[in-house]
């Protein structure tokens, strides 16, 4: 197997708020191995972008506050070093890309410019030498006659196109690690289609390790090979994407996978779980799911599942399904 | 970029003609007959008032006169002043003193105004936005008249620090008083508008993507944020150049400094209908000018307003 390039090992994350504090992200773990794509899944509110926020330190601190946990890119642990160690390694080793292209990018800057601020920055390039590059990076996301393009504004490109942009900023310096927070989010189909491919692609490459946000269960099923599926702040299920896609271990995986729209549930009315995802501030007792939980038993109340082992490779926060596996699935 | 500059000129030409026409009017139909008043309590032979008239064109309809006026003003045959005086002459004198003047007090409200406001927008919550947010507050309540008299009252009377009203001791010291209490006054607004936009921005999605490409924190306020949120402060700052000969007309008359704005209050008073609407012509044309200059600064700053 490949190198570990990060592993996040419980994580708490909490934000204080005018009446008290939140815990928006609390003891999650997950790890990352040189060109695997990881996806974390999970509704808004689940904490999937907290945690990886926290981690790289763009997260407002105040408000948020990482209570307990460790990041480690290759053993060096992003959380405890300083913020000038950290800026070495954030924005070079490890990069980002985010929902909205429109925004995420800045407005009153050329395109070139801001890709070619990772060279300048990070290596210290000259202005046209770093420019050539930024060039080079846009015509490697695809982008038509992108030595002209260089030199546009954000706004001048359409959406699909903008988040290649955001792609050729991320992957500039050759990073070990892409975060990518809802990258096809804000786009249609068929866009989101062909960045997942680029990524894929430019991925295979460079042998570079994914973390794939999205709480689209079609993105993880095409692209991703093991998934961490978090619910209210913690991870329920963790397993590689196709175990959790055939045998949901967790009930919430499996109300998600019940719930994804598929041509032999034509004329019938759509599954869903019911109610809705718990406030961070009321969280239920025990285990945070089991309001909305078919299986649910009275001893879900008592107390946190902790994260089981149910199989190699598959972990599951759920004291029926791990304590009592052999009477029901897996 | 010509032709927008070509545009905006051209549209300006019939909103100039409509200003002009509505601020004619206005004197004329002031209360009130400007030669007895020139002559205050002394009377005047009917001869020499009916040949006055007729120099001024006084008993012709509203549109002749109005007409005789803009053909004095585009002629640049600018005449006299019914007191006399040659207006050419005036404009040369006045213009550099409402010029000093407001410069001067643009300096001042431009300098603390940008200062404090980043300051302030940066270090948010600290020791010096709080104060900011009291002092701009009691500023901005203070009505103008009241500053600029107890001003006058306290730095010039009292204190002697500054002259008290008149241009003898020259520029800068005559100046200082009174642009300082402009400037005061004006920084209020600007400070306040450039920390609200900056804390604005600097929650903006494109600042997290500055920060998670590894920037160092100056780098990002000054490459990412400040140029983003100078925006609406470049709109704001035309707004207020285009005001300040409406405000040159209180100050100037207060502090007794010979420039445009006192000339305009003598005129208004005399009802010499000529020369309120040359000096609102010239007012005019200013206005459009730095309009255009803020629009092309605007078009510099932002690619997404860019008139090519």
């Amino acid at each position: 197997m490949s190198d570990i390039l990060l592993k996040v090992e419980n994580l708490s994350v909490e934000f204080d708020t005018p009446r008290g504090p939140v815990r928006a992200v609390d003891g999650v773990s997950w790890q990352v191995r040189a060109g695997e794509t990881l996806a974390i899944l999970g509704e808004s509110g689940s904490g999937k972008s907290v945690s990886t926020q926290a981690l790289t330190g763009i997260l407002e601190m105040p408000p948020g506050r990482i209570v307990s946990g460790t990041a480690s890119y290759r053993g060096e642990d992003l959380i405890a070093m300083s913020v000038k160690e950290r800026r070495r390694i954030v924005g070079d080793r490890i990069t980002m890309v985010f929902q909205d292209s429109l925004s995420a990018l800045n407005p009153v800057q050329s395109v070139g410019k801001q890709i070619a601020e990772c060279y300048r920055v990070h290596r210290g390039l000259s202005r046209s030498e770093a420019m050539k590059r930024a060039a080079e990076m846009l015509d490697r996301v695809r982008i038509p006659a992108a030595a002209k393009r260089v030199n546009d504004y954000p706004h001048e490109f359409s959406g699909g196109m903008r988040q290649r942009v955001m792609l050729a900023m991320a992957l500039a310096l050759d990073p070990d690690v892409l975060i990518a927070d809802e990258p096809t989010t804000a786009l249609d189909v068929t866009v989101q289609a062909r960045i997942l491919e680029l990524i894929e692609e430019l991925q295979a490459e460079r042998d570079m390790g994914v973390v794939l946000i999205t709480h689209d269960l079609g993105v993880v099923a095409d692209v991703a090979d093991n998934v961490v599926v978090m619910y209210a702040g913690h991870v329920v299920e963790r397993a590689a994407t196709a175990d959790a896609l055939e045998h949901p271990v967790h009930p919430y995986t499996e109300g998600l996978l019940g719930s994804m729209p598929s041509a032999d549930l034509k004329g019938q009315e759509l599954p869903t779980i019911p109610g809705t995802p718990p406030s961070l501030r009321s969280i239920p007792s025990g285990c945070a799911f089991r309001t909305r939980c078919p299986h649910v038993v009275e001893e879900c109340a008592d107390e946190v599942p902790p994260l089981l082992t149910v199989a190699p490779g598959r972990d599951a926060a759920c004291i029926r399904r791990t304590t009592m596996p052999a009477k029901e699935a897996v | 970029m010509i032709r927008f500059v070509a545009r905006r000129v051209l549209a300006a030409i019939p909103i100039g003609l409509i200003v002009t026409l509505g601020v004619f009017a206005l004197v004329f139909a002031m209360p009130g007959d400007p030669l007895r008043e020139l002559a205050g309590d002394k009377p005047i032979p009917a001869a020499v008032l009916a040949a006055k008239r007729a120099q001024y064109h006084l008993d012709d309809p509203f549109i002749v006169q109005y007409l005789l006026s803009m053909k004095d003003i585009l002629t640049g045959n600018f005449g006299t002043t019914f007191a006399g005086a040659d207006i050419a002459d005036q404009l040369r004198l006045r213009i550099p003193v409402t010029l000093k003047l407001t410069l001067l007090a643009n300096a001042f409200q431009w300098t603390l105004g940008l200062f404090f406001g980043i300051y302030a927008g940066f270090k948010r919550n600290g020791l010096v936005d709080k104060s900011l947010l009291l002092a701009t507050l009691v500023l901005l309540a203070v009505p103008g008249l009241v500053a600029y008299f107890a001003a006058q009252y306290l730095f010039g009377v009292e204190l002697k620090w500054f002259p008290v009203s008149g241009v003898l001791e020259g520029f800068p010291r005559s100046y200082l008083l009174p642009a300082l209490v402009i400037g005061l006054l004006g920084f209020a607004g600007l400070a306040r508008l450039m920390r609200t936009s900056i804390v604005e921005t600097v929650n903006a999605d494109f600042v997290k993507t500055a920060r998670a490409k590894g920037l160092g924190e100056q780098r990002v306020l000054w490459r990412h944020i400040l140029p983003n949120a100078l925006l609406p402060v470049v709109t704001f700052i035309g707004i207020d150049l285009a005001g300040m000969f409406g405000g040159a007309i209180i100050t100037e008359s207060i502090f007794n400094l010979p420039g445009l704005g006192q000339f305009m209050f003598q005129a208004i008073k005399l009802k010499e209908g000529g020369v309120v609407v040359l000096l609102s012509t010239l007012a005019f044309v200013s206005f459009i000018l730095i309009n255009l200059a803020v629009d092309i600064l605007y078009g510099v700053l932002d690619p997404r307003v860019r008139h090519v």
